[in-house]
């Protein structure tokens, strides 16, 4: 069987077939016969060439978490991360700029009003999360369309917090970029 | 002794007291607020008593609350852990007042020490050294312009009920100095409830080094020896280790002598720390007590031998210090790594979210204090610290190595957390060279990310999702389960701990 996952952003093929007690991994040039059993629910050993090791994983809703020799990785079939990309809500019709909390918090400050021109890593708005405060900056260089939110309002990380219009300039670059 | 202990606090700590109660043949209380309903610390203590919402205002902050469910549940002494309510003086005193032990210092030493402007003026006339800086709180920008100028840029603000760097900002320049009064403000206001700051002169690339103090309620006091904090990120400690590679014999014991001299000057009693901080002269400065048991008090407790919770229980029951100074010995290297729900990629962004999964590191001289279970949803609502690793080992290297190898073995999914980030500073020629100041992190780790492509571990990541997928094909109707779905529900852990023959029957 083959797979096309998306890892450390970028796409990448495997294929795992069954050989008896054993699959047969075929990455690339590279193929490997391991064998594979798992231990929980969460947990596989693989036993390759005379070495095992062992592998942590779970289902963190589209994706995966995997963990095997000190390092977490993120892994994502690649026809649900293309939908997940397509389906992105990060830029406006308009070819602007939602800007969102990262995570759930209450919004402390802004710093910025409708209308206002704002540099590419200007702090926008000060969102405290777990009792520390962080600065929300703008990815772009552009003009402040919309503010969605005020001093003291809870925010999650889905709603937009403050719509961005591009810059002339940086507006045709991005319309590049987009394609 | 006491029979029954209330625990003012949640989480890694709340924990390691709930233990340290187990062991001595004493009943627990938890309280929780409503998001904590299902935390580890009320699976784990004897009872639990809801005291409000999630803000912790409303709940670990609310005295009332607190003092209630300590009387309705026939408590007799409230352990408050660290932060909340570890160095409120009120809540000290109205312990006192309800007939109730509070575990730490008396009230008014706590008043004092919990007041930095007037500890800095207590130190000073006891002949201890200290930074440059304000020696009362101004109300007016104007004031803390004309001190900031008159002490010299860079200043700092700092919170004066504070600690754990909340409310604490480095100022360079007169301009950025409003901004940073309110910000400070505003996070002292949110973190302690008592917006006063004030500014001291910042000494540049200093050591934070800081002395273990015992004291019991007759005045007997003794150090446990230093611990170097030095590794911080936005004034948070995050590694910390005992002994300090910056210290010899000589200066520990003239630093020893001084902290004892401090809390004496002070009135306290209890277990109290006295910070200093460490100029590249090697010259050493009074910086605050922090009047409560540390986060890192563990790395102190496996170079001694000493439990400090346990001490903290006795002393406070009324016993007297059975530790003498001249016994006390440091016996080899203990290093602490904190692990937070932070993304370290993204500019440390808090993490919430639920743990898929959790594995522990173990071996030899590897210490877990943790607050966290597979399945279990970390709050947005208080500080972000889920677990402690602390290693022992003879020596700085050899703990080090055992920090390096514990780290790559400690798996944590679903959320992010600052292990990979702590592994490459144990990692990291400087820190193995023991030259470390409280700027390493800015020097040496400013725009962090993981490391290199590790093309092996990610082929077999990629077979371990493909197989994933295949038997999850494979499985009649199914995908495979979250995993931790039913680890969260079973009953071992709703249910909580069973006392074989009931409550009373502890000391067996």
């Amino acid at each position: 069987m083959e797979f096309e996952f998306l890892i450390e952003g970028a796409p990448r093929k495997i294929s795992l077939e069954k050989k008896e007690n054993t699959f047969v991994i075929r990455d690339g040039e590279t193929i490997l016969e391991a064998e594979i059993r798992p231990v929980s629910e969460n947990e596989l050993m693989f036993f390759v060439g005379g070495r095992s090791h062992r592998v942590y994983i779970v289902r963190d809703g589209e994706r995966k978490l995997v963990f095997t020799g000190g390092r977490t990785y993120a892994v994502c079939e690649l026809r649900q991360a293309a939908g997940r990309f397509l389906g992105g809500d990060e830029k406006t019709p308009e070819g602007g700029r939602y800007v969102k909390a990262p995570m759930p918090g209450k919004v402390i400050k802004l710093n910025v009003a409708e209308g206002d021109e704002v540099r590419k890593n200007q702090t926008l708005v000060i969102v405290e999360a777990m009792k520390m405060e962080n600065e929300i900056k703008s990815g772009i260089e552009g003009i402040v369309k919309k503010i969605h939110v005020s001093a003291g309002d809870l925010v999650d990380s889905e709603k937009p917090l403050i719509e961005l219009e591009p810059k002339r300039s940086a507006k045709a670059m991005m319309e590049i970029l987009d394609k | 002794m006491f029979k029954k202990i209330l625990i003012a606090n949640r989480g890694e700590i709340a924990v390691r007291v709930i233990r340290a109660c187990r062991e001595m043949g004493i009943l627990t209380v938890a309280v929780h607020s409503e998001a904590d309903r299902a935390s580890l610390h009320v699976l784990l203590a004897d009872e639990a008593v809801p005291i409000g919402p999630a803000p912790a205002v409303e709940s670990y902050l609310n005295m009332e609350r607190i003092i209630r469910a300590a009387h309705d549940t026939g408590s007799e002494a409230i352990h408050p852990g660290y932060g909340f309510l570890a160095e409120n003086a009120d809540f000290a005193r109205l312990c006192e007042k309800e007939g109730l032990v509070f575990i730490g210092p008396n009230s008014e030493a706590l008043e004092l020490v919990g007041d930095k402007v007037r500890a800095r003026q207590t130190m000073e006339k006891a002949g201890i050294p200290i930074i440059p800086g304000m020696k009362a709180i101004p109300k007016a920008v104007t004031e803390f312009e004309a001190a900031a100028q008159s002490i010299g840029y860079p200043v700092i603000v700092k919170a004066s009920a504070g600690g754990g760097g909340k409310g604490m900002r480095i100022v360079s320049e007169e301009k950025d100095l409003r901004p940073a009064l309110e910000a400070g403000m505003r996070e002292a206001k949110s973190a302690f409830g008592d917006e006063s700051v004030y500014l001291e002169k910042y000494i540049e690339e200093p050591r934070h080094v800081e002395f273990q103090v015992l004291a019991d309620n007759d005045g007997a006091t003794v150090h446990l020896f230093e611990r170097e904090c030095s590794i911080q990120r936005r004034h948070q400690k995050i590694v910390e280790e005992t002994p300090s590679p910056a210290l010899d014999a000589g200066l520990r014991a003239r630093m020893g002598e001084t902290a004892k001299k401090a809390m004496r000057a002070a009135g306290y009693n209890n277990a109290g720390t006295v910070e200093f901080l460490l100029d590249q002269d090697r010259k050493f400065y009074f910086l605050e007590v922090n009047a409560r048991l540390q986060v890192e008090h563990p790395v102190t407790e496996l170079v001694t031998g000493v439990d400090l919770v346990r001490q903290q229980i006795l002393v406070a029951a009324g016993g007297k210090l059975a530790l003498k100074q001249e016994d006390l010995r440091q016996r080899g290297h203990a290093i602490e790594c904190r692990i937070y729900a932070e993304d370290p990629e993204n500019n440390f962004l808090p993490s919430s979210g639920r743990i898929l999964f959790l594995n522990e590191p173990k071996g030899p001289g590897v210490r877990y204090d943790g607050g966290i279970y597979s399945g279990w949803e970390v709050p947005i609502y208080y500080d972000p610290i889920l677990a402690k690793l602390i290693v022992w080992a003879e020596d700085r290297e050899m703990a080090c190595r055992r920090m390096a190898a514990a780290l790559d073995d400690f798996v944590i999914l679903g959320i992010h957390t600052t292990i990979g980030f702590l592994k490459d500073i144990i990692n990291h020629p400087e820190f193995r060279a023991g030259r470390t100041d409280t700027a390493f992190i800015r020097k040496h780790f400013e725009g962090w990310s993981t490391g290199g492509k590790d093309e092996d571990k990610m082929r077999l990541a990629l077979a371990a999702a493909a197989f994933a997928e295949m038997a999850a094909a494979a499985r009649p109707g199914g995908v495979p389960g979250r995993g931790t779905k039913q680890d969260a529900l079973t009953p071992w852990k709703t249910l909580g701990r069973w006392r074989i023959g009931g409550a009373g029957s502890h000391g067996i």
